[in-house]
This record gives C-alpha cells, sequence and structure tokens, in this order.
C-alpha cells in the first residue's frame, strides 16, 4: 500500500487492542525470526488505518498522517523480537501470558493503538515501527537510525503505564580470549582461567576506582556495572583456551570508547589476552523538560495519577537512535520490566488499555505543541 | 500538593515554601521549574491559570 491520503483517527474497540496484542504475542519472533510476526504487525496495522509496509531490512512500518504535506514527523520506535522461552500464550483473570507481553509486544501494540486513535494535525505524521534485533545488535533501529529523521521520538519498552523513562544506561560488550600452552593443573604456571580472572579483578578494581572518582546521584545509573555474562574453557591438550564474555553498563560520564582502552590497559604483557570490544551504546538521559518527557507526564496525570519519572539500568534502542537523531526523546510503555525475559512474563490488560490511553494523548500533545511552535518560527 | 497562581497571570507559588515562581511566558504543559527560595522542582500541571506541584522525584528501574 502507498496510500498517503489523510486518514481520519480510528476508533478501536478494546476487544480488537486486545486481539491485536495477542496475535503479536502468540506469533513467536526470536531475534532474526522475526518474519511472521511483522506480517501479523502489518496486517493488523493495515486493518486499522495505516498505510503499512515492510521497509527495506524487515521492520513492520505503520504510517498514518494529518492532511498536507508532512513538516513534523513523530516516530515511536518499538520492537517485535524477543528472548527465547516458550511461555503458554493465554489470557486468564484479565492477564495476558505470554514472551514478548511486556518486552517489548505490549509497548509496540499500545504505540500502534494510542497512533491509530491520535488526531493529528495538518502536517504531521506519526510512525510506528516494529523493528527488529533489538535483543541483540538492534539491526533494526541502526537502520531507522540512518534513514529517518523525525522531529520527535518515543521508545516502546515497558516504563509501567503511569511512568516515564528519561534514560538507559549504556553498553559496552567484551570477549575475552586466553590462550596458554597446555599444562598440569599442579604445575606453577597459571592456568588459561586463571588469567582470565585475573584480568576480571583487575577490572573490578578499576570500576570502583573510577566510580570512586564520581560523585553521583544514583546508586546504579550514574556508576559502571559489569557482570560476566558467558565463561567457558577448552584444550586440545597442546593449547588451553579460556572464553569470557563481560557486558560494561555505562552511566552518561563515560563513553563505551573511553572505557575500552582503561580496560585494554589491565592486560599485561606477558598474558595471551586478546580482548574484543563491541556493542558499544552510550548512555542517554533527556531532561524533564525533554518535550516527549513532558508530553507523557501530562498524558499520564490526565488519567488521575501521579507520573513516575524513571531512569533504567538496561540499554535499548533508545541508545541507538539518540545520539544521531538529537530530537526530543523518552520511553514508555506498559508492563513491569522486572518481567523482562522472566518465565512468569505478563501484563494486565487493564493497565495495556490505560497505556493505549495515555499514548494517543501524548501524541496528541506533542503534535500541537510542535505545530504551534512550527507556526510560530520566524520563516 | 498544589497552588493557584497569584495576582500576576504569569506567577505561581511555590507549594513547599510559598515563595513567587514567575514565569518569562506561558509555560509548557508538565514544565519543570525550580524554585529559587527552597530548591524544590516544581512540575506545571495547569497553564491557565498556571498550577504548581512538587514533581515526582526520579527513580532507578531495572531492565529496558
Amino acid at each position: 500500500m502507498n496510500s498517503t491520503a489523510p486518514l481520519p483517527a480510528a476508533r478501536v474497540s478494546r476487544e480488537t487492542g486486545v486481539a491485536i496484542l495477542r496475535d503479536l504475542v502468540a506469533t513467536k519472533s526470536l531475534t532474526g525470526q522475526e518474519q511472521d510476526a511483522v506480517a501479523v504487525f502489518v496486517e493488523h496495522a493495515a486493518a486499522i488505518g495505516f498505510d503499512a509496509h515492510t521497509d527495506e531490512v524487515g521492520n513492520g512500518i505503520a504510517s498514518r498522517q494529518g492532511e498536507g504535506p508532512v513538516t513534523l514527523d513523530i516516530a515511536l520506535v518499538g520492537h517485535i523480537d524477543t528472548v527465547p522461552g516458550d511461555i503458554p500464550v493465554r489470557i486468564e483473570d484479565n492477564i495476558l501470558h505470554g514472551r514478548g507481553s511486556v518486552d517489548a509486544k505490549g509497548p509496540l501494540a499500545a504505540f500502534l493503538l494510542g497512533a491509530a486513535e491520535a488526531d493529528l494535525p495538518p502536517g504531521v505524521r506519526v510512525r510506528v515501527a516494529a523493528a527488529l534485533g533489538e535483543e541483540e545488535d538492534s539491526p533494526g533501529a541502526q537502520h531507522l537510525r540512518d534513514t529517518w529523521r523525525p522531529d520527535a521520538c518515543f521508545i516502546g519498552e515497558p516504563s509501567g503505564w503511569d511512568g516515564v523513562t528519561l534514560g538507559y544506561k549504556g553498553r559496552l560488550v567484551v570477549e575475552v580470549e586466553v590462550t596458554t600452552p597446555s599444562g598440569h593443573s599442579a604445575g606453577e604456571d597459571r592456568s588459561a582461567p586463571d588469567i582470565a580472572l585475573a584480568w576480571w579483578r583487575d577490572a573490578m578494581v578499576l570500576l570502583d576506582r573510577l566510580n570512586a572518582e564520581r560523585e553521583t546521584t544514583f546508586d546504579t545509573f550514574d556508576s559502571i556495572h559489569a557482570t560476566i555474562t558467558g565463561m567457558g574453557s577448552e584444550s586440545d591438550g597442546l593449547t588451553d583456551t579460556a572464553r569470557m564474555t563481560c557486558s560494561f553498563r555505562v552511566p552518561e560520564w563515560i563513553t563505551p570508547e573511553g572505557l575500552g582502552p582503561e580496560l585494554r590497559a589491565l592486560v599485561r604483557e606477558d598474558d595471551r589476552v586478546t580482548l574484543a570490544l563491541g556493542g558499544f551504546e552510550p548512555a542517554h538521559r533527556s531532561d524533564r523538560n525533554d518535550a516527549c518527557v513532558r508530553a507523557l507526564t501530562a498524558a499520564v496525570r490526565s488519567q488521575g495519577v501521579r507520573p513516575h519519572p524513571k531512569l533504567k539500568t538496561g540499554t535499548c534502542d533508545m541508545n541507538v537512535v539518540a545520539r544521531t537523531w538529537q530530537c526530543p526523546i523518552a520511553a514508555y510503555g506498559p508492563g513491569d520490566s522486572g518481567l523482562d525475559h522472566s518465565p512468569i512474563e505478563q501484563l494486565d490488560l487493564d493497565e495495556y488499555a490505560r497505556s493505549i490511553r495515555v499514548v494517543r494523548e501524548a501524541i496528541e500533545r506533542l503534535a500541537q505543541e510542535m505545530v504551534v511552535a512550527r507556526d510560530s518560527a520566524p520563516s | 500538593m498544589s497552588t493557584n497562581t497569584t495576582n500576576e497571570t504569569l506567577n505561581a507559588s511555590c507549594p513547599e515554601c510559598e515563595g513567587l515562581i514567575s514565569f518569562d511566558r506561558q509555560p509548557l504543559s508538565g514544565q519543570i521549574a525550580t524554585c529559587s527560595d527552597c530548591g524544590a522542582e516544581l512540575e506545571v500541571i495547569s497553564r491557565d491559570p498556571i498550577k504548581l506541584e512538587l514533581a515526582p522525584e526520579v527513580e532507578e528501574d531495572w531492565g529496558e
């Protein structure tokens, strides 16, 4: 479909909204295997009034706009891939159980429904993206980063329906490999795993020192944290090899590119250690006066509750696009992020319904404010 | 706790210390202002008339 004619805001029933979410959750979409779920997203989006298609890399895109040529562009970037883990999809006591219900098909569906229902002023376009691969290296968001230039962006991740996420920590992934000549474990030489763990201990001392040099407001968000996410060793009888994958979560005051050399400097000359650095994503924190933060905050308040601004200790597609787009940005979505990747992932459907109203109102508030700013700007 | 505007259209009082909060122009919805008297962070919950409320504190949260 290629129609760009303005479309009136849809009024989507609660039953349809739940059916769309359930269909998305019921369609498996492990990272790298998202095609079927993207097709479901595109089909449902078209049915509720969007111009919907699959883009060059496989992201699902749903677009609608107010009258006239596009002068203001609002991006709503969710992701459609999930981590593994089969959780039988079912609705019990108004709770939808299933992998991806929280991370992040609930937020994605709320974006789609809220954007479908939003009244759009002339010249304002909303585009909802069901991006690929967020759970790994975000090829979908990287493509959007390189091909879109929105005026504002909402990222679809669980904040709780009354929460607004201002920012995420950054990330550096370090693959450590140590090779040593094989030897008896009773010998004097350190083993390959010994050397890998010695580097890790030195890294922890480094982090303690770097963190201690900083005054922090938030214990976790403002500090570097690290964890070993994988390790193992093997031997072919001649050479012993130890491998370790380490994830470093970085705050705003140090970039992944800045931390990398410090970690490399810990490698001693006589150690056979190689470090491969990857996953470079800087931290991002939006100001509380950011237009997207304010729009979401006001939209939550309009539902009669006090909003909860949050900073997240994880990393998401906000980290991928924020530095390039340099536009107002905030993350939002229904669900408890404590259930991300867990065997009990589930979403309260009343929370989902409330979040749709918040998304719709946030889009309308943001669009109206941006139109006023656009129309009052000197030509 | 929230406050109403005072006599001036673009003024309001701090709900914490009753200090005067002046805006150069009509504030934006959800805007955060800082009280110059007590340092409280205040959120604009109504633009016309201007109403301020103590802004909720930012929380740390695990995950994505």
